[in-house]
């Protein structure tokens, strides 16, 4: 009888410790394929918004539902479904741009997986604040006849230029902000399965400290 | 497996949390110096568990273990999984802190219920425990996608939807954990027989 209790106390720790390994063993193992949360993302380029759904790490989601809310009023924009690669794309609402919305992006996927994305205003609606300032500029200009045509074009070549370089900007910065959104993702690394691993141990340790003072002071 | 924030209705987020700190309760109750060991392996295994995917069938699911876990742990797994979901939730932002209870009702509800029905099985020698141990793991996820399906359903999605979806989902997962709980339980059942005291006692 004592012996057998002996022998139980002594495969305590032993099997603790092999059942630990495994298990980080296993970690270790599948660190690379990720599982299960959605996470979507949103950018603008040109006149159209940009999202893509995916199931963490890589999968792309499937016919799953975008939703487009107005942050402030909680109102439904749009819907959508993404295509086979988990993409959906849409013409910026009229009524976002002049009201300057906050974007809430949701995507529903099945079974109770869902993701946001929120897309700031500022972020898609593009050179609001330049338009306004060179709206009144040809206003003072009319007193001198001959001068008044030259200004214009003036302003004219400046709109094309500025309109020429936000197109080649944005072609540019695509990817960048493509990649900026892509690293905002937390993704799960070994930190994150080791420390939570960690805590388990701590809490067993908690556990079995207060569990043997009662069983020493009955 | 994990259902997200701002998916379910305030009422049924609540009914979840009120039965888990129930559950929780009464598995912590349970909970003696011999069985400690025991219930952090299980929570730590369940905890990195759901980083294994499971490529097959329409949507990718990852593995579960909630079945193993009532066939060693009984009521213990209540608070086993409650423990490994909020450090996933933390760590890996996998369901969330609103969900928690009805996420370990969904996973650890099962978990007890596989563990009262099929304990008197598993107790038998032979090719009936081995049964008992790949159906206890078949269940667990079952019953686990049919209460993902209820608290969803109860939130207000359509029936036929959710239903097909959960089911079709989950096949190939179920077929996984039977065949893992089954060598687990045969392993333990040769190797490591106090492992298995939870069934006995």
């Amino acid at each position: 009888m004592l012996k057998k209790s002996a022998r139980r106390q002594l495969s305590w720790p032993a099997l603790l410790c092999q059942a630990l390994l495994s298990i980080l063993i296993l970690g270790a193992f599948t660190t690379p394929a990720l599982a299960h949360r959605v996470i979507v993302f949103a950018y603008a380029e040109g006149g159209t918004i940009f999202t893509e759904s995916k199931f963490v790490p890589n999968d792309p989601v499937r016919q799953g539902k975008i939703m487009v809310i107005d942050q402030k009023t909680g109102k439904q924009l749009l819907t959508g479904k993404t295509d086979d690669h988990g993409k959906f794309s849409f013409k910026i609402p009229p009524a976002a741009i002049a009201q300057k919305m906050d974007l809430d992006i949701v995507m529903q996927a099945a079974m109770g997986h869902r993701g946001s994305w929120l897309l700031k205003a500022a972020s898609y609606v593009p050179g609001a604040a330049p338009a306004k300032t060179t709206a009144p500029a040809p206003a003072p200009a009319s007193p001198t006849a001959p001068a008044a045509p030259g200004i214009k074009a003036a302003n004219i070549d400046q709109q094309a230029l500025e309109a020429a370089l936000n197109k080649a900007l944005e072609r540019q910065l695509g990817p960048i902000k493509e990649m900026l959104t892509e690293l905002t993702i937390h993704r799960t690394t070994p930190t994150d399965i080791i420390g939570g691993i960690g805590y388990i141990l701590g809490l067993c340790g908690l556990a079995a400290y207060f569990l043997s003072k009662r069983k020493n002071n009955p | 497996m994990h259902i997200s924030e701002g998916v379910l209705s305030p009422a049924v987020l609540a009914g979840g949390a009120a039965l888990a700190v129930v559950g929780t309760a009464i598995g912590l109750k349970k909970l003696d110096y011999e069985a400690i060991p025991r219930v952090a392996i299980l929570s730590a295994a369940f905890f990195v568990a759901s980083l294994i995917h499971v490529p097959i069938g329409p949507v990718a699911e990852h593995l579960v273990l909630n079945g193993l876990m009532g066939l060693l742990l009984g009521w213990l797994a209540v608070p086993a999984i409650l423990i490994a979901l909020f450090l996933q939730a933390l760590l890996f932002q996998f369901g969330g802190l609103t969900v928690l209870g009805v996420n370990t009702v969904t996973m650890a509800g099962p978990a007890v219920i596989c563990f009262y029905a099929y304990r008197g099985f598993l107790r038998r020698p032979g090719m009936i425990a081995g049964v008992a141990a790949f159906a206890c793991g078949v269940t667990g996820i079952l019953l686990s996608g049919l209460l993902v399906a209820v608290a969803l359903i109860s939130t207000g999605q359509a029936f036929l939807q959710v239903a097909e979806l959960v089911l079709l989902a989950h096949i190939p997962v179920m077929i996984i954990e039977g065949i893992i709980t089954l060598f687990v339980f045969l392993y333990l059942k040769k190797v490591r027989p106090e492992m298995l005291e939870g069934i006995y006692a």
